[in-house]
């Protein structure tokens, strides 16, 4: 009786976390190339070794010391993220849009006065945000200017574009847009929208809110699907290429499309999420198998094996 | 991938197997625990007088025998210095040394168990010369009196000897200046003696031995009664009247052949008591026995033989990995979202101390606590480590302040939360304040309750005594444990939560 739902996951293709950690994150990700993916840091400057975009770098901060020239060090830079280096699924992350007289103003239009920033910036290098409550490094990048394809759809924040990549095959697609509820974060846990995406056009299709299908945004209420991605193919591209400067074949890859710049990879995952099967309403399982029987050609380059994913997964026009 | 995995499985499972069916056909233990039984506690304490030189104090002691066992002994000697003697079958205790101007209190406490015992084939015990003081005339004389039983099997011979000590010499009776020679040879050596030769008369070996009764008392004095063998066994008389005590012989034997059960050597011994008492022996300490008694390799490697404050630990670590056991359970098949991998375990050793409800109670109430302050202190920028620091301090005084309050209350189970892993419950509120920051209240009221359904599972386990026992027994279980944590490392199946979260994927379907 039991059994059943079981029998059904099983036929629809879902991937469960025992399996994905079992089968594909033990097996694919070799433990030596997380701290790679675990520091954005170091994702960015590998990134950048490969010519692949990301947003620019503005300040280092490794030590507590430093704090004391903090004003000064942040020179005219008008608007900025603060990250810390080792953070997860989102945490301590501060979106900075704009100053005022002695502090910031976040994306929401809250005043942060200069010494919570600060404060802040001391948490992260403790290590609150990090892995293992490892010391860890701040950083500050440039933020992105999202592209206005979403606009209607996004309540404050940036939106970004999950892509789930085996063996080098981008596989699978959301797009995470924030909500009231997520705070501008587009991380799902914290209540962002996933959007699935049609992995042939680069087309949204219906979406996830908490563990709920939707159909429209909750706070814009405006609906979420039949939006074109811009520059999908080299969104794709990038996510392809991702695999060739880190041994990861079962790997998450986050991407941010800024209105200026174009797509930028914004970190890499080891371990990604599975909500992004309901997002989709496929399973993975089916995809990663049919990578797994695709002809050994199509691994060749990047750009063949984004063509094949352009051919093989597009989702019916009827779903 | 997984074809190693089971192999390892499989490995682990034989060599539990394998160790447990040896354990069991060759070192004959039980696979079932057995029932407790019931045992005497017996405790003897007396008080040594002693003079310039120095003093012996040699007290007979139950020993292991037939149909008795003998454990937990223990010995209190105070200055004086305790040495254990075998003279035949007895055990002789021998308190000695310089007793000072006060006298010296010796005990000795054993706890004694009375079984059944089972038939067993043994040697005829030679028959002993008669007394030395029974001149050849009267041994004549009593041999003649006794003669007529001789064609009797040795148990009815007994049971006519017995009666005439109490007078009744059968049909025909002995002529009357028999009897009345018989009776003043009685008066003269004493009915021991009398029965003794009587008995040796008779062609029936028999020996004096001296203990207690076993029924529930203090008594200041032993008992002398009279072993008969009858061919197959000893039976018991009361030397006084020639009764035969009927089995279970109602009796605890401390010394035989004669040997006085207190002897002492340049000095006295005062105030002698001892006391019985009757008492259940566990499961424990039945297995105790039996393991110490061997000298089996596997034996002499038990658990059992660890000192036994060191037990109390191993009954309840060597189940620790089954705790982990049901983590992996619950976490990876069921789904349960848990604080931390072990907190669950580490919850419930300390709910052991505390029991269930005390425990969940100040688990829960030093979270809440834990967390108002937390939210509090967040506005205080304190940085993580100093930080951390504030709230084990607050963790230790939630609890001090429990214990102080326990202690008023007359509350043992306050007073014991000191055993809460304090680390883990300093950690689990930095976690809960995270989450709730993050993900909300309900995530962490969820992560929180499924941590404390963990614990409680957990525990639940941990408090099965015959489950203990086995794995006290038995610790080759331990691989068996590790095999199956094994293959559920290989089950890559779904999660009974996954129904819920993909519940999308199936309705559609």
């Amino acid at each position: 009786m039991i059994l059943k739902p079981f029998r059904w996951l099983r036929d629809v293709g879902v991937l469960g976390m025992n399996r994905r950690n079992a089968e594909y994150i033990l097996r694919f990700n070799p433990r030596s190339s997380f701290p790679l993916v675990d520091d954005k840091l170091k994702t960015k400057q590998l990134a950048e070794a490969y010519q692949i975009p990301t947003p620019p770098l503005y300040r280092v901060i490794k030590h507590h010391g430093e704090m004391a020239r903090f004003e000064e060090m942040l020179g005219d830079y008008q608007d900025f993220v603060v990250k810390p280096a080792r953070g997860t699924g989102g945490s301590g992350i501060v979106l900075v849009t704009g100053r005022t007289e002695g502090g910031f103003i976040n994306q929401s239009g809250e005043v942060i006065p200069m010494k919570d920033l600060a404060y802040h910036i001391s948490d992260i290098l403790s290590g609150i945000y990090s892995l293992e409550g490892l010391e860890d490094r701040a950083f500050l990048e440039a933020l992105v200017h999202p592209d206005t394809a979403f606009d209607a759809v996004t309540y404050r924040g940036v939106p970004d574009i999950r892509i789930i990549v085996y063996r080098g095959v981008p596989v699978m697609s959301m797009v995470r847009l924030p909500t009231r509820v997520s705070d501008g974060k587009a991380n799902l846990h914290r209540g962002a929208v996933g959007v699935g995406i049609n992995m042939g056009n680069g087309t949204t299709l219906s979406g996830v809110y908490r563990s709920a299908v939707v159909t429209h945004h909750p706070d814009t209420k405006e609906p979420v699907a039949g939006i074109q991605v811009r520059h999908w193919e080299s969104i794709l591209l990038i996510a392809a290429r991702a695999v060739d400067m880190i041994n990861l074949d079962f790997l998450g890859v986050d991407l941010v499309i800024d209105r200026d710049r174009g797509p930028l990879l914004l970190e890499l995952n080891a371990r990604p999420g599975l909500q992004i099967q309901v997002a989709n309403q496929t399973g993975l399982l089916k995809r990663l198998e049919s990578v797994d029987k695709a002809p050994r050609e199509i691994f060749a380059t990047p750009e063949i094996r984004v063509a094949w994913v352009l051919e093989t997964f597009a989702t019916p026009v009827s779903n | 991938m997984k074809r190693p995995a089971i192999l390892l499985a499989a490995a682990l499972l034989l060599i539990s197997f394998a160790v447990i069916s040896y354990r069991v056909i060759w070192l004959k233990y039980p696979i079932l625990p057995p029932a407790p039984a019931k045992v005497w506690q017996l405790s003897m304490e007396a008080h040594v007088k002693g003079g310039e030189k120095e003093t012996s104090a040699m007290i007979g002691l139950p020993s292991a025998r037939r149909g008795q066992l003998v454990a937990e002994e223990r010995i209190h000697s105070g200055t004086l210095n305790f040495t254990l003697l075998r003279e035949g079958a007895n055990r002789i205790g021998v308190w000695s040394g310089a007793v000072g101007p006060k006298d010296e209190v010796i005990g000795y406490s054993a706890t004694i168990q009375v079984k059944p015992p089972r038939p067993f084939k043994n040697r005829t015990p030679p028959l002993e010369p008669y007394p030395p003081n029974v001149g050849e005339k009267d041994q004549a004389f009593i041999r003649r009196l006794v003669a007529k039983w001789d064609p009797l099997p040795p148990a009815d011979r007994l049971r006519r000897v017995a009666a005439a000590m109490r007078g009744f010499w059968g049909i025909p009776p002995p002529e009357d200046q028999d009897l009345r020679a018989w009776e003043a040879f009685r008066d003269k050596h004493g009915r021991m003696t009398a029965f003794l030769v009587l008995l040796r008369a008779a062609g029936l070996p028999a020996r004096t031995v001296e203990g207690l009764p076993l029924t529930e008392s203090i008594t200041g004095s032993t008992q002398t009664w009279i072993e008969v063998w009858t061919g197959q066994e000893w039976e018991s008389l009361q030397p006084e009247r020639g009764e035969i005590y009927q089995p279970p012989v109602p009796l605890l034997l401390l010394t035989t052949t004669g040997l006085p059960v207190i002897r002492v050597i340049n000095g006295e011994l005062s105030e002698a008591r001892w006391t019985l008492n009757r008492g259940i022996i566990s499961q424990w300490r039945m297995q105790f026995d039996r393991i110490m008694r061997s000298d089996r390799l596997l034996d002499r490697w038990s658990l059992f033989r660890l000192p036994e404050e060191f037990q109390k630990t191993f009954r309840i670590l060597i189940l620790v990995p089954i705790g982990a056991l049901m983590i992996c359970l619950l976490r990876n098949i069921v789904g349960f979202p848990t604080f931390g991998v072990f907190l669950p375990v580490l919850m419930a050793l300390a709910f052991r101390n505390t029991g269930l409800a005390y425990g969940l109670g100040i688990f829960w109430g030093v979270v809440l606590i834990g967390y108002v302050v937390r939210r509090w202190i967040d506005k205080l920028r304190l940085l993580l480590v100093p930080r951390l620091s504030v709230i084990l301090t607050l963790v230790i005084i939630c609890i001090t302040l429990f214990a102080l309050l326990g202690n008023k209350l007359g509350l043992r189970e306050f007073m014991a939360v000191g055993l809460l892993p304090f680390v883990i419950l300093t950690m689990t509120i930095e976690r809960f304040f995270v989450i709730t920051e993050e993900s909300g209240a309900r995530e962490a009221l969820r992560t929180a309750a499924g941590s404390a359904g963990v614990a409680v599972i957990t525990y639940g386990i941990l408090e099965l005594e015959p489950l203990q026992l086995t794995f006290f027994v038995y610790p080759e279980l331990l691989f068996a444990v590790a095999a199956v944590q094994v293959l559920l490392g290989r089950y890559t199946g779904y999660r009974l939560s996954e129904l819920l979260r993909f519940r999308k994927f199936w309705r559609s379907s």
